[in-house]
């Protein structure tokens, strides 16, 4: 299954152009259906979502050598062995890779300011698993 | 956060992922995804899947991961700015057809036919409260606030939603209470959470609810059209129920389409006995509406026990599978008989079933391998739990009250034990389910 990204953000009512790098506000309002007898006219009943600040990515390495990678787990079931494989994989394939493992504070929504600041400070990248 | 980083996530979470990274301001977040589930995959299974492909892309997995961390970003993902997010045109002008169509394609009804909210009928509904149309009520977020952005709404947009439910405008105070809590109807879990919400006060007599026969069932407007309207209104003003993106409730439940809305026989209740509201703080006089949260109900009728012996019982071992909260659910006939057994109030039946309720011996002894060590060695009591053999029920209740996920540190402690009395008398019928308590909340502040 592939999940079409400008239909899903329509459906959450953000801008596909967003995909395209442009800030967007808002979408064009429903043309109007031809005229017929007995056409009635309706309000939305849709709140107010905030607004979305984009978050510009972390700039990316040039190379995995030599480099420390964080894997960190929310929590979720698994998510430790699965990225304890990954930390073998990275053994056998790359060895000169570096992967330390953690366990995020905060389970699978919360932030773990700590930990972010170890990455940042002692890391080169982290994968996450498994997010959801 | 200003580190390189591959999200992994299992294919079942595709929507969710990519929904929740775009909401919170990433939409190009980059995911590599695996098989589901992962959780129950052996360590060998795990590593075949890192040779393997992922689902999405069709791409080499481990590749993908590292790609996400080192190919160069695109401009689009350096993007900065904010985006307001459009939730399309302030109306919808078609015939009555289409628009019952337009509706619900678009996933702002719960699928019934609705009530089209035309101006009059919403100035109509307005009608039913003193405040301004422009008031902002609350935020509402579809699951956890953290991973779901809150989204705001007024007085008139909740309107809108209660007429679609079908809700007169004398109904009107009790919606806006539930949706100024900012508890949506459809939470968003794999677990399928349901709601209940109680209503309490002579609001419950004004709009003529329903807490006789029948009460949870389909015989009453203002009960039906409240509950309606909370899932409508959770749709609407929270963008909650989005299946594989604001909903993941692997089997859904049929008590989203409303809530369990019912009213308390507080004209039943035992002599001593405080409605539910009171117990948590308001006035007999007050009007309230209380949510609660959890699954499933059962239904029982049993002669051979008391009915305090016989919910402890439930508790004990039916409720072994479910999580440590219970919501009772008591018909007037069978809280009179926990009277008539010295429960001179709600809350003194609630200690004695906390204190009661014993563990089945399968349950106690699961994760408890340090106890189990301990028991070996003799040490109490674990030693004589254990000699209490595998079908024993060991005298450690369940029911003690704890912290929840969540629960900010200086918050009292919940009730794990809710109740309340509604029903018609008919027979000595009780309900149980694994709800608990969320608040309690004015509903005279919305008149």
């Amino acid at each position: 299954m592939s999940i079409n990204r400008r239909k899903l953000l329509s459906m959450l009512g953000i801008s596909p152009a967003v995909l395209a790098g442009a800030p967007a506000f808002g979408r064009a309002a429903k043309k109007g259906a031809p005229e017929t007898a007995g056409r009635v006219e309706v309000l939305n009943p849709k709140g107010m979502p905030p607004e979305i600040h984009l978050i510009p990515m972390a700039p990316r390495l040039a190379s995995l050598d030599g480099k420390t990678i964080y894997l960190v787990s929310d929590g979720f079931e698994g998510a430790d062995r699965f990225l304890n494989q990954i930390a073998i994989w990275f053994k056998k394939n790359m060895p000169s890779v570096t992967t330390i493992y953690r366990l995020k504070a905060g389970g699978l929504a919360g932030d773990d300011p700590k930990l972010v600041a170890e990455i940042k400070a002692k890391g080169s990248a982290m994968i996450m698993a498994y997010g959801h | 956060m200003g580190v390189p980083t591959a999200a992994i996530v299992t294919i079942a979470f595709e929507e969710l992922a990519k929904s929740n990274a775009a909401s919170r301001g990433m939409p190009g977040e980059r995911i590599c995804f695996t098989p589901h589930p992962m959780t129950n995959k052996t360590d060998a299974e795990m590593y075949q899947v890192l040779l393997g492909k992922d689902p999405v892309t069709g791409k080499p997995f481990m590749k993908e991961v590292i790609d996400a961390l080192t190919v160069p970003l695109t401009p689009a993902e350096k993007v900065t700015g904010s985006v307001r997010p459009s939730t399309g045109p302030a109306t919808y002008s078609d015939t009555p057809e289409n628009l019952q169509r337009f509706f619900a394609d678009n996933n702002m009804t719960d699928f019934q036919p609705i009530i089209l909210p035309t101006e009059d009928k919403v100035e109509a509904m307005l009608k039913g409260t003193s405040h301004s149309p422009e008031e902002i009520v609350g935020k509402m977020s579809a699951g956890i606030p953290s991973a779901f952005p809150a989204w705001s709404f007024n007085v008139r947009q909740v309107a809108i939603n209660a007429v679609m439910a079908g809700a007169r405008p004398e109904f009107f105070p009790a919606i806006l209470a539930i949706a100024s809590t900012g508890q949506t109807a459809i939470f968003s879990s794999t677990s399928s959470f349901a709601r209940m919400a109680v209503v309490n006060g002579p609001f419950r007599d004004k709009i003529r609810m329903n807490y006789g026969i029948g009460a949870l069932g389909p015989f009453n407007d203002a009960n039906a059209t409240i509950g309606r309207a909370w899932t409508i209104l959770s749709k609407n003003l929270a963008g909650a129920g989005l299946p594989g993106m604001t909903y993941l409730g692997t089997t859904g439940t049929n008590f989203n389409y409303n809530n369990m809305c019912c009213a308390e026989t507080e004209n039943a209740l035992p002599d001593g006995w405080e409605p539910l509201h009171v117990r948590h703080g308001f006035k007999p006089t007050d009007s309230t509406v209380t949510l609660f949260t959890g699954w499933s109900l059962t239904n029982v009728c049993y002669f051979g026990l008391p009915y305090h012996e016989m919910i402890t019982h439930w508790l004990t071992h039916y409720f072994s599978t479910s999580n440590f909260s219970a919501v009772l659910v008591l018909d007037p006939t069978v809280a009179a008989d926990i009277k008539r057994h010295g429960f001179d109030s709600p809350d003194a039946f609630r200690d004695y079933l906390v204190k009661n309720a014993k563990t089945p011996a399968w349950l106690y002894w699961q994760r408890r391998d340090k106890e189990m060590a301990q028991a070996k060695q003799g040490v109490e009591p674990f030693a004589s739990y254990l000699k209490m053999g595998p079908d024993a029920d060991i005298p450690v209740s369940r029911f003690e009250p704890r912290r929840f996920p969540g629960m900010p540190p200086n918050a009292p402690l919940p009730n794990t034990i809710e109740m309340f009395v509604m029903g018609g008398g008919t027979n000595t019928y009780w309900l149980g389910g694994d709800f608990r308590y969320v608040v309690t909340t004015s509903i005279d502040k919305w008149v």
